[in-house]
């Protein structure tokens, strides 16, 4: 009935649905891959390392949670730190937290090849993922080796289906996050029940010249697989009553994570040990499914069910830090930070359709890191951000004390400043670990920031200078 | 260029609650100090605007409305006095943001003076208080009975849909683009919508801040 092309406008998430969308984005990829990357680095104690990183970001969802409840703006802890801080500072924080996304994109995609290759392997299509060499291409006479390849085809096909349509809405969210549950409480289930299963994988807690310290390390790494409730706060304006929904969103999400968490991981060592669960790398958790569960019919190997999941989880990952990238850079682009047209919906697909484009190439680029690097990066990326999010509270709070806050964080200034002071203990142990293992990624991520602060002063003069010669409105430059 | 203003309103009350209502669905950015607590939580309820609970005339209070950064200060409360003195406050304090006052009594002119736009809600409410914060290049024409806003806008140079036909430009639905530009004729398929033109669309609320992104940029 209307003279023009149109489409649905989004729909109203409720409570379920926030916390679904958080727990979808916890419970995804980082529980498939990098499990096996914690038991390498902390042995038995990747148990630990999990639940310690639940406690410490758990400072930092506090934070969020009056953020958001008293900030009325989507976008996440880049609308909050624009709030409260100056241009460089809330610049930085939008441009860590994009690569942050951008590179837990390349993340999961790195994570979704190996659990692909085992689902093909499980179904006796192609021999075990560690026998598939390189794939010849014929014209250009170069190997590409098959993950990096599979990692680049499952970014560049949720990218177009994310710049051409209107992202899945929080009900798909929802069923999504239900599956990946469901598929974890069965793995649970079989592995307890296993006669596999054996506390004896736990001791020593401490193996060889691991000790207790290691664990840190393993930490820093795996601090992404709770980048969860940043995400939730993308999303604000399109929940129902944010104000209370919001804070409890965060908690739920974050209190139901850290249970699968534990249950999966003492699982996985469980069954296979923390070397068996090391040396499967980003197949961890599948491999361990593969070894204790019966056989179904139809299916066939009950492995089968797990590595679908992992399989599922870590492309719904991909797809939701496809959208969370594309956010922030949509964000910074509204707010004169970025190009503006990184700020624009285009006119016929009703995304943001350049910040999607300029989001997608950094992903494409960070493929060909090792999978470890592009955690490592991630991880960096989060805890800096989560400190000037944890910053932004206690700013807030002093200069505009009687702004009106529907959620109070308890116990101020203590949690925050816990929440600042963890956070940078993890980012130096994850520094000095870098310096040590993997000066590629640290270098990276300098050069990342340098091209940040380049950016940053480009834009400003560009903006500057358009000011000069037109009458334009370049309010947003200076404000 | 991002057409969103930062807004300082003065008074939550039912004139800077209607205001910041329209205005926030716009995708403009929202501040409101409010005196007093019922109200403020009704405010914090809406999720709207940020909320300071406080008395504006007090500079402190003022401050934490985050006046620096203020495109526009509004103040909308029932008491001409102090809607007078924030906006003066203001002017002193943050010279280049726009100030606009609510009035409630005489012919006003003689206001012009000190503030940049003076509001009558007696004649006018709150829609025009939205139009005069905006400036001229939105204006809503008309209160339908429900919450449908028809409105006129510019279309602005740059724009993701500026210069597109209307058949190639995908709006939320919600939206429907009522004249062609200048309002000569009704929109068809084929209406181009160019920069620098005026058109007149009815717009759901919900779909507000869409629809500007894609005409104003």
């Amino acid at each position: 009935m209307s003279s023009h092309g149109e489409r649905s406008p989004e729909a109203e998430l409720g409570l379920l649905d926030a916390t679904m969308i958080g727990m979808g984005a916890m419970i995804g990829a980082g529980i498939f891959v990098l499990t096996g990357l914690a038991a390498e680095i902390a042995g038995p104690a990747a148990l630990l390392v999990f639940v310690l990183n639940g406690v410490v970001t758990a400072f930092t969802a506090l934070s969020y949670a009056e953020l958001a409840s008293a900030i009325p703006k989507s976008g996440g802890g880049y609308a909050f730190v624009r709030e409260v801080f100056a241009d460089l500072p809330s610049f930085i924080m939008g441009w860590l937290l994009w690569f942050a996304y951008m590179v837990a994109g390349g993340l999961y995609a790195l994570g979704f090849a190996p659990n692909f290759l085992e689902l093909l392997h499980v179904y006796g299509i192609t021999a075990p993922p560690s026998e598939v060499g390189a794939v010849a291409v014929p014209v250009i006479d170069v190997g590409i080796p098959v993950g990096i390849g599979l990692a680049f085809g499952a970014v560049l096909l949720l990218v177009s289906l994310n710049a051409a349509s209107t992202a899945a809405s929080g009900s798909v969210e929802t069923i999504f996050t239900a599956i990946k549950v469901s598929i974890l409480v069965v793995f649970v289930g079989y592995g307890v029940t296993s006669p596999q299963f054996s506390g004896a994988e736990f001791q020593p807690l401490f193996p060889g010249e691991k000790t207790a310290l290691s664990i840190l390390p393993a930490m820093g790494l795996t601090f992404i697989a709770f980048e969860g409730y940043d995400l939730i706060t993308t999303v604000t304006e399109e929940v129902k009553n944010p104000r209370e929904n919001i804070p409890k969103a965060i908690f739920i999400s974050l209190a139901v994570t850290l249970v699968v968490y534990v249950a999966v991981v003492s699982v996985a060592i469980g069954t296979l040990g923390s070397v068996g669960l090391a040396d499967a790398g980003e197949a961890g958790i599948a491999q361990a499914a593969t070894s204790f569960m019966p056989s179904f019919p139809v299916i066939g190997n009950g492995g089968a069910v797990i590595v679908f999941g992992a399989v599922f989880s870590t492309l719904t990952a991909l797809n939701a830090v496809v959208i969370a990238s594309s956010r922030v850079a949509f964000s910074m682009g509204r707010e004169g930070q970025l190009l503006p047209s990184f700020g624009q919906i285009h006119h016929r697909f009703g995304t943001p359709f350049w910040a999607i484009i300029a989001s997608a190439v950094v992903m494409l680029s960070s493929v060909v890191l090792p999978t470890q690097s592009a955690g490592n990066m991630s991880s960096l990326f989060f805890l800096l951000s989560f400190v000037i999010v944890n910053g932004s509270v206690i700013k807030l709070r002093r200069e505009r004390p009687d702004m009106a806050r529907p959620y109070e964080l308890p116990y101020y200034p203590i949690t925050p400043i816990l929440g600042i002071a963890l956070n940078l203990l993890l980012t130096g142990v994850l520094v000095v670990y870098l310096l040590r293992t993997d000066v590629l990624a640290l270098l990276l991520s300098v050069g990342w920031v340098a091209l940040g602060i380049l950016a940053y002063y480009g834009l400003r003069a560009l903006g500057d200078s358009e000011e000069g010669t037109g009458q334009q409105t370049a309010v947003a430059e200076d404000d | 260029m991002t057409q969103d203003k930062s807004v300082l309103i003065v008074g939550g009350g039912r004139v800077g609650f209607q205001t910041a209502e329209l205005l926030a669905d716009r995708g403009h950015k929202i501040t409101i100090i409010e005196r007093d607590p019922a109200t403020c939580e009704a405010l914090t309820d809406e999720w709207m605007a940020t909320v300071i609970q406080g008395d504006a005339t007090n500079p402190e209070i003022l401050a934490q409305g985050g006046l620096e950064k203020a495109d526009v200060v509004a103040g909308l409360t029932g008491q001409s006095g102090v809607n007078l003195a924030v906006c003066m406050m203001a002017t002193r304090l943050s010279p280049d943001a726009r100030t606009v006052a609510r009035i409630d009594h005489g012919d006003g002119a003689g206001y012009k003076q000190f503030v940049d736009a003076i509001v009558y809600p007696e004649r006018a409410g709150a829609r025009v208080a939205a139009n005069e914060i905006v400036g001229s290049d939105v204006q809503t024409l008309a209160d339908v009975t429900g919450t449908l806003d028809i409105m006129e806008v510019l279309v602005e140079e740059g724009a993701p849909a500026a210069g597109k036909r209307l058949a190639d430009v995908r709006f939320p639905a919600g939206t429907l683009v009522i004249s062609d530009d200048d309002g000569e004729r009704v929109a068809q398929p084929d209406t181009e919508l160019r920069p620098g033109r005026r058109y007149v669309v009815a717009v759901e609320p919900d779909v507000v801040d869409e629809v500007m992104n894609l005409l104003r940029g």
